[in-house]
């Protein structure tokens, strides 16, 4: 009995301490795992000098892995190119990885944390999370393996860090519009949107649009509201590029007044108090651009990210309706649009990687071959490479015509000098809250004064 | 009185039949809802009858993402729920017939032990339990999809133990007095009045494994390998575009292996009520 | 030899050994997860790249400054406080309905347990969500009764609601322990209590009730803490709104973990709600001693 207790003690000792083992591993896993370490580090050293590297790699078999998130569509598509390449390159062979928005960034944090991140992977606006992940392309693009001579210095900017390092290539670059039915504003009698209007138009037409037919002036921007009222509605005022709603190095606030915000938080309110922006209840119901209330008849306009216009222009259409693309209103007619160009997402070459030169070449040719992009379709944006562009412009349906016609008209908008489009850790909470404080306002639990201050000061406690 | 009988009895189905209507009703809209095209599922008309009969969602679903068909999704689904249900009836029953029949030192503390394994919200300990698996290199794979069902499973074990209360003692004596071994008796007397708790073990845990899709979601890679829990997950894209015809005809597809089982294993719950329990 | 087999069949020798596949798993997998989200719980961890830093009890002290995890808990006690005990007895007396011995029995059983089977799936979230919209069924009904329609989704008071009919509609598997429990139950009581003169109320309240009372705990104790830990119907169909009125603690848990990337605040609120759910659960069984009838033990 006695000998049996010491026994399982002797056990228990040695599970804890290799509970403390793997509790210090999680922190900083390398010293577990020394000899895959170890082969990584050699491989991460190559590409320094690739110039003499490049022939061996060439021969070299290599499998990639690489990932991304979406639909049926896009993975279908995306392993049609993916097999479009391997064909050219006999010696890389493709493991592959797809999964829907949520899903990819759980299965993303998980690889993060056992340091195996995907050698090529996708990236949205939220990328500054990941930056430990994210092996920069500079040097690839000094030494040709990865070719941007097509690509914009504007569009090039757009996945680029605070202190100029390139940290990968967009998939498309997209920005913010309204969508809206210009019939239904003709029949309510309200005034079209034009390239500058303002808050106060739109306000005025949605009041308008419900009150004469009885549907949503406007539908609800869902997440977006934040984007359009923290975000575009702070630098729409002053001077070019004097406010934004946090700074350039992404450190703190880019403003100091929270009574900028308090205007545009009065008029959610009073437009959710009017009908003619959904409450939290209706708002609910939309879960999807597809069964956006725009789309379902229920409203008169939608905010849309542009490379979602085709999507709902060609629902429409079967209905018999068209569909315009504005601009987002401004504070005032001459006064800064708060717009730029973005990226919708990017692909990056992983730390982790074994064969990064390898996944930058793929990058690559992914972003700038035609026959690749004639694959893809832009199904993931608008092509950054202007040749790609071309291409695919020749068999632009209407839809499209009008979001690359729109695309043109936002890039040729003034924009300072710097900005920043990126979102900090921790964002989502500042936008969950807002949405929340602005219910209140509703409720009249708070003013809308109020709901501002609580707005700048969450947001201001991300950088404490 | 015959007659009364009579009228009571219709009532009774006619009662349970249309609250069982209303039960369903939401599962049927599902299935309908897989002869829908998208327009009409989203527009959220309730009516259980398509407008259009649209059967092209079956082969688009089933066709799968990238060449891999539902065919293999399905099938790896079988192996894994199959394998893990196995085991968790095994490992169950094993530690529940400790739990609640032996008095050893630290039951009461492995008891308590089980309970607070519930208790965690899986999104706290979802990251160190992979970083385990990844030291032991089981990760990507089905090791831990399925080693953890063979350590028993608390929601079982405590179930099968309340079971075991109800079997007196008096048989556990009584095999003891013929020369059975404690375990003899686990083998002998135990498992075979345990069948109902064992049926509801199947029938729960086949389904909780074949719907659960955080578990393969982290230790799958290769699209090859997904089960048909994540692979439905991949016709929804909060970013894009989701296909819900296509997602509602896997859906029912998927439907039919747990509804199967259920029935199969159903049965033992029916027939013979009140045949079994003292008659040992 | 014999002395072996003594010890081998000894209860210390025969309790480890059957407990021993969850005295290994839980060893290997479980303890070290738990641990080390206690330890999480003090630090600043996220699951970005930032490196864990120590930052004491500040997690601890910052829940009770937080207005969504205050009205988390008092939503999810709420949620779990009315679902259970509703599902509970709908789940009993349904499979005490269904215990008649009756061909359509397996018919009804199964149309009863459809609904817990597609549970997390995508497909009834959304009939769901459609059931309670504006114009939602639940609406019509209510402008064909000459009703005022209700915002469901829009009403702080009454989102929780949808959400609690929706895990007592999923009763299945509760009910098919419940079967299984009823099952086990020999006949010979009935018919002696049925010599004695006793009617079906009768019965079912001195006979089914406590012979059945220890599964009644089994599926107090799990519904309860399942309850506790739900979140698939918040997370797809509310999301956690209007103003966090559906915020279930598991949402919370997950936002701060996963969406704001607060891993290590996130759990510290699952330590927190360890402790509650502990002393209700604790409470539970403390009460099972005066309701509980045990024929193993008595």
């Amino acid at each position: 009995m006695k000998r049996r207790l010491l026994s399982s003690l002797m056990v228990l000792t040695m599970l804890t301490a290799s509970v403390v083992g793997c509790g210090n591993a999680a922190a900083d896993s390398t010293d577990s795992a020394p000899q895959q370490e170890a082969t990584k580090e050699e491989k991460a050293e190559a590409p320094a000098d690739s110039a003499t590297e490049a022939p061996a790699e060439s021969e070299e078999e290599i499998t990639l892995r690489m990932a991304w998130w979406g639909s049926q569509d896009r993975h279908d598509k995306t392993i049609a190119a993916i097999e479009l390449y391997e064909s050219l390159h006999p010696n890389i062979t493709f493991e592959y990885e797809f999964y829907s928005f949520d899903d990819y960034f759980t299965k993303l944090k998980t690889l993060v944390a056992s340091d195996e991140v995907w050698d090529v992977f996708q990236l949205g606006g939220n990328f500054p999370m990941y930056l430990d992940k994210i092996y920069p392309l500079d040097e690839y693009i000094e030494s040709g393996v990865v070719d941007v001579s097509n690509i914009s210095e504007a569009n090039l900017k757009t996945t680029r860090d605070k202190d100029g390092t390139q940290l990968g290539l967009t998939n498309g670059i997209n920005t913010y519009g309204i969508a809206y039915d210009p019939a239904m504003f003709e029949e309510a009698g309200a005034e079209l949107p034009n390239e500058n209007w303002t808050w106060d138009d739109y306000q005025k037409a949605a009041d308008l649009i419900t009150e004469k037919l009885g549907i949503f002036g406007s539908s609800t921007f869902l997440s977006s509201d934040f984007i359009a009222g923290c975000s575009a509605y702070v630098s729409q005022q002053g001077a070019l590029g004097e406010n934004s709603f946090f700074n350039i190095d992404l450190t703190g606030m880019g403003f100091t007044d929270y009574q900028l915000l308090t205007p545009f938080i009065q008029m959610r309110a009073d437009m959710i108090k009017k009908g003619s922006y959904p409450d939290a209840g209706a708002s609910a119901e939309v879960t999807n651009i597809e069964n956006d209330f725009l789309v379902t008849g229920e409203a008169a306009m939608t905010w849309v990210a542009v490379n979602q216009f085709p999507t709902i222009y060609n629902v429409c259409e079967e209905q018999g309706r068209t569909l315009a693309l504005a601009p987002i209103p401004k504070v005032t007619a001459d006064g800064n649009s708060g717009m730029v160009i973005q990226s919708s997402q990017m692909l990056c070459v992983s730390q982790d990687s074994a064969h990064k030169e390898a996944a930058a070449a793929f990058i690559s040719w992914f972003e700038n071959d035609i026959d690749c992009n004639m694959i893809l379709q832009a199904e993931r944006g608008i092509p950054s490479n202007e040749l790609v562009r071309e291409a695919l412009a020749k068999e632009a349906t209407t839809a499209q015509q009008i979001m690359y016609d729109y695309v043109d008209y936002v890039s040729k908008l003034p924009t300072p000098s710097e900005y920043n489009v990126l979102s900090p850790d921790g964002q989502d909470q500042v936008q969950d809250n807002y949405l929340n404080y602005i219910q209140q306002v509703v409720s009249g639990e708070i003013t809308a004064d109020e709901a501002a201050q609580k707005t700048y000061s969450d947001a201001e406690a991300l950088f404490k | 009185m015959k007659e009364r009988r009579l009228i009571t009895k219709i009532l009774y189905h006619i009662l349970v039949l249309a609250f069982g209507f209303i039960m369903v009703y939401p599962v049927l809209w599902m299935i309908s809802g897989s002869f829908k095209d998208n327009a009409e599922i989203l527009r959220g008309t309730l009516s259980l009858i398509p407008k259009d009969l649209k059967m092209s969602n079956y082969p688009t679903g089933f066709r799968g993402f990238g060449g891999t068909s539902f065919a293999v999704f399905f099938k790896n689904s079988m192996v894994v729920t199959t394998i893990a249900t196995f085991g968790t009836v095994i490992s169950s029953s094993l530690v529940a017939y400790s739990l609640s029949r032996i008095k050893f030192r630290g039951r009461n503390l492995w008891f308590t032990c089980m309970l607070a394994t519930m208790m965690l919200p899986g999104q706290v300990i979802m990251i160190p339990q992979y970083l385990i698996y990844y030291r032991l290199h089981l990760v990507p794979g089905y090791v831990p999809l399925i080693l953890p069902y063979f350590c028993g499973q608390a929601f079982f074990i405590y179930q099968m133990m309340q079971f075991m209360q109800g079997i007196p003692r008096e048989l556990d004596e009584a095999a003891k007095i013929d020369g059975c071994s404690k375990y003899g008796i686990y083998a002998r007397i135990i498992l075979p009045l345990l069948k109902p708790a064992i049926v509801t073990t199947v029938i729960i845990q086949f389904y909780w494994k074949w719907d659960d899709y955080m578990g393969p979601l982290l230790y799958l890679s290769r699209p090859q390998s997904y089960t048909a829990s994540i692979a439905i997950k991949l016709f929804a894209d909060s970013a894009s575009v989701t296909d819900y015809g296509a997602m509602f005809a896997m859906s029912t597809l998927s439907l039919i292996p747990v509804f199967l089982i259920f029935l199969f294993f159903n049965k033992y719950l029916v027939e013979g009520i009140g045949t079994s329990g003292l008659k040992g | 030899m014999e002395k072996l087999r003594a010890k081998l069949n000894s209860d210390a020798v025969v309790g480890h050994v059957f407990a021993a596949p969850f005295i290994f798993g839980f060893v290997c997998f479980s303890l070290i997860p738990i641990c080390m989200s206690l330890g999480y719980s003090f630090t600043d961890y996220s699951l970005g790249s930032k490196q864990a830093v120590f930052v004491g009890v500040k997690n601890f002290l910052n829940l009770f400054k937080d207005e969504v995890f205050s009205k988390s808990i008092l939503k999810t006690l709420q949620y779990v406080l009315i679902s259970v005990p509703i599902k509970l007895s709908f789940a009993l007396l349904v499979a005490y309905i269904l215990t008649r011995k009756s061909r359509m029995v397996t018919l009804y059983r199964s149309l009863y347990y459809v609904p817990s089977l597609v549970g997390g799936s995508v497909a009834v979230a959304l009939v769901w969500k459609q059931l309670f919209a504006r114009k939602g069924l639940f609406n019509s009904i209510l402008v064909n009764m000459g009703l005022e329609k209700i915002n469901w989704f829009g009403d702080e008071h009454l989102a929780i609601y949808p959400l609690i009919l929706m895990a007592v509609w999923q009763f299945g598997s509760s009910m098919i322990i419940f079967a299984a429990g009823l099952k086990e139950i020999p006949r010979t009581y009935y018919e002696a209590a049925q010599i004695d003169g006793a009617n079906g109320f009768q019965s079912f309240f001195r006979i089914t009730l406590p012979c059945l009372s220890p599964i009644i705990l089994y599926n107090l104790v799990m519904q309860t803490i399942a309850a506790f830990m739900t979140f698939t119907q918040a997370f797809i169909i509310t999301g956690g709104g209007p103003n966090n009125a559906t915020m279930l603690y598991a949402l919370n848990v997950y936002n701060q973990a996963f969406k704001y990337n607060n891993m290590g605040y996130a759990c510290a609120m699952s330590w927190v709600m360890l402790i509650v759910m502990s002393l209700i659960t604790l409470l539970i069984f403390r009460s099972s001693k005066f309701w509980v009838f045990n024929e193993a033990e008595g």
